[in-house]
């Protein structure tokens, strides 16, 4: 079973009486592991796109299966449900909160699911900032971290509770090509660690070139999708 | 519990803001306190006049005479009998008793008549329980048997009269036929309670039992105690006593006293300054909910696509002004308990502030306040600030939670 299947997904937005197609009609599928880009110009419909696998949104038309089940016509509350177990986001702008250090941003997202015992808790989110590897920046706040740094806490946020899909929105548009690049090899190496399945939006050729699959979304449309098996970016 | 982590934290993100709020709700509060410790000690002195210069402590009288007090009645009357006054010492913390006679009259100079109360007294026994020495501004007090009355200072400018002036006063007697007193003004007399000054003409008891022809009767007892504060207490212990030797008296407390006009003021008073200190919360509440929900829309946004709940969202929002509230509520306390330690220690000389006759309240312009304590003021303003904070927090925290992620997260 694959892990995601899109069918004839469209998505309108209303600007007051006139109508904006986001989305036409995407066709996608989309299996366990993949590292996948999604890259097109600005106003494409990438975040649209994600956002609406990540049941965020709603499409207008069109069915989207998650693990099987179709989630287009979910009540909210469900998606919620089904983002708090099996989904993570990575956005451009990092999202943490700044109240709370790099460990509590991270703990956060694990501390919101039922049934895991606070060792349990404690091991993972230490194993996950290390594998991004920012150990012994546990008790930094946001504001004392940079950019990438930020990006990787929010990567070990995503990644923290082991969810089936990991959504990064352009994770490295805030973040010099370098500290990208270094991102993006982080993300790589959870895909290869762990195996969470992620799909990831970029306008940066250097940061799609990371990806297994390229998908190339024109005016709405998917309009390439290409896949590569041998990887040399490590060499 | 990790929520709660949160909301403190956020609590403490911009200081100044959480402390500006807090501060309006704890003044709030001290004012509220502040004010219902004013009414209080105001409402004391309106008693302490009563008890000092008409109650005493406890009376005593025919339980179906004391309905229809107000009246006036010269029905079921008691004796002034050798019985009835050894039994009254016995009571317990007991300093001195009097008996009284309260009766219809009317006063008249021979030109202007008006309607006052008469009260007969033992002129001794009566100063021992009444503190009139003291406020006796002209002559002095009869002596049992004389033809003498002392009046108000009050009634005796309106009416005009002036010492060794005399006075006719017209009554009637047990038997519903008139009679008159003929007395000279022996005495004038300025209480601080205005119903003295204003509506009584004291008289010798014996002169007045003759006048009513009531024999050796009179209305009530009025009792001094060595402390106020034991007279519930002694009303239900005397009054088995006191019923096995005769069964239709009773014992009643100046507790029992109607609280007045002052009691109601009070009321709508502390209701519009309480409403008033819900208001400023709620606003400020509510305000401070708003600015940290825009502030923070993004991470409104995050928590929602990493699917915290509506209602946790709104939790968290509670739990933040819900502190806010306590500490406002802490330092609102701390701030009225300050504040009525020194009026109570002090006092405020109100005359000095407020040009009006407080006299209707029965408050005389001669006293200070005192501040008084009351516990349930800060219980209750305590719990006002807290759960009041906690409501007001609701209905904007709501809003911000049902924000859609999306544009939350991408500020559309
Ligand atoms: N809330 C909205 N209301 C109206 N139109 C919208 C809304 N969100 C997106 N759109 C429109 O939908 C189209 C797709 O937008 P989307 O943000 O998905 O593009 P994108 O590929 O992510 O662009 P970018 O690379 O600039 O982030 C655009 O034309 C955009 O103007
Ligand atoms: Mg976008």
């Amino acid at each position: 079973m694959s892990l995601l299947v899109l069918k004839n997904v469209k998505k309108i937005y209303h600007q007051g009486v006139i109508n904006v197609p986001a989305l036409k009609g995407v066709e996608l599928i989309v299996e366990k592991g993949e590292f996948t880009t999604v890259f097109g110009p600005s106003g494409s419909g990438k975040t649209t796109l994600l956002n609406v696998i990540g049941c965020l949104d709603k499409p207008t038309e069109g069915e989207i299966y998650f693990t099987g089940d179709n989630i287009a016509d979910l009540d909210k509350r469900y998606l919620a449900e089904i983002r708090r177990k099996n989904i993570g986001f990575v956005f451009q702008s990092y999202n943490l909160i700044p109240v709370l250090t790099a460990y509590e941003n991270v703990e956060f997202a694990i501390k919101i699911l039922k049934n895991i015992s606070s060792r349990e808790i404690k091991k993972r989110v230490f194993k996950m900032l290390e594998l991004v590897g920012l150990q012994g920046l546990e008790n930094r706040k946001p504001n004392e971290l940079s950019g990438g740094q930020k990006q990787r806490v929010a990567i070990a946020r995503s990644l923290v509770k082991k969810p089936k899909l990991v959504l990064a929105d352009e994770p490295t548009a805030n973040l010099d090509s370098k500290t990208g690049e270094d991102v993006l090899k982080i993300m790589l190496e959870m895909n290869e660690e762990l195996k969470t399945t992620f799909l990831f939006s970029t306008h940066d050729p250097l940061v799609m070139d990371y990806a297994q699959r390229k998908i190339e979304l024109k005016d709405g449309q998917i309009t390439r999708d290409e896949r590569r098996e041998e990887l040399d970016v490590f060499n | 519990m990790f929520l709660i982590k949160l909301s403190l934290k956020n609590l403490m993100r911009h200081k100044r803001r959480t402390m500006i709020t807090a501060a309006i709700i704890a003044w709030a509060i001290f004012f509220y306190i502040t004010f219902d410790s004013f009414l209080l000690g105001m409402n004391d002195l309106v008693f302490q006049n009563i008890i000092d210069y008409e109650y005493g402590h406890v009376q005593v009288a025919n339980s179906s005479y004391w309905e229809n007090k107000d009246e006036l009645p010269l029905k079921n009357l008691m004796f002034n009998n050798e019985e009835i006054n050894k039994k009254l010492t016995e009571i317990r913390n007991y300093k001195a008793h009097a008996p009284q006679i309260n009766f219809q009259l009317r006063l008249s100079d021979g030109i202007n008549e008006t309607p006052v109360m008469g009260k007969g007294i033992s002129p001794q026994e009566t100063l021992n329980v009444l503190n009139y020495e003291d406020y006796i501004v002209e002559g002095r007090i009869f002596q049992a048997g004389e033809r003498k009355a002392v009046i108000g200072k009050r009634l005796a400018d309106i009416m005009k009269l002036e010492l060794h002036d005399y006075v006719t006063l017209l009554t009637r007697t047990k038997s519903e036929t008139f009679n008159t007193i003929d007395a000279e003004i022996g005495g004038i007399i300025n209480t601080p309670n205005p119903t003295i000054n204003q509506n009584i003409v004291l008289l010798p008891l014996d002169v007045v039992q003759d006048t009513l022809s009531v024999d050796n009767m009179v209305t009530h007892f009025i009792v001094r105690l060595d402390d106020q504060n034991f007279a519930p207490q002694i009303v239900e212990e005397f009054n088995n006593e006191l019923q096995g030797m005769d069964r239709n008296l009773s014992v009643y407390s100046w507790r029992n006293l109607d609280e007045v006009s002052i009691t109601q003021a009070k009321q709508s008073g502390n209701n519009f300054i309480l409403f008033i200190v819900l208001t400023i919360a709620a606003i400020g509440i509510i305000n401070i909910v708003i600015l940290a929900a825009l502030e923070r829309m993004e991470e409104i946004g995050m928590m929602k696509a990493m699917g915290l709940k509506e209602r946790e969202i709104i939790l968290s929002f509670v739990l933040e002004s819900t502190g806010i509230g306590v500490l406002g509520g802490i330092f609102g306390c701390i701030l009225g308990a300050i504040s009525v330690y020194f009026f109570s220690l002090y006092g405020l000389d109100f005359a000095a502030f407020v040009d009006i006759d407080m006299s209707t309240f029965g408050v005389p312009l001669i006293s200070k306040i005192y501040g008084t304590w009351n516990p349930d003021a800060f219980i209750n303003m305590f719990l006002f600030a807290v759960f009041g904070s906690m409501l007001a927090s609701i209905l904007p925290a709501r809003w911000a939670a049902k924000k859609d992620p999306v544009q939350a997260i991408y500020k559309r």
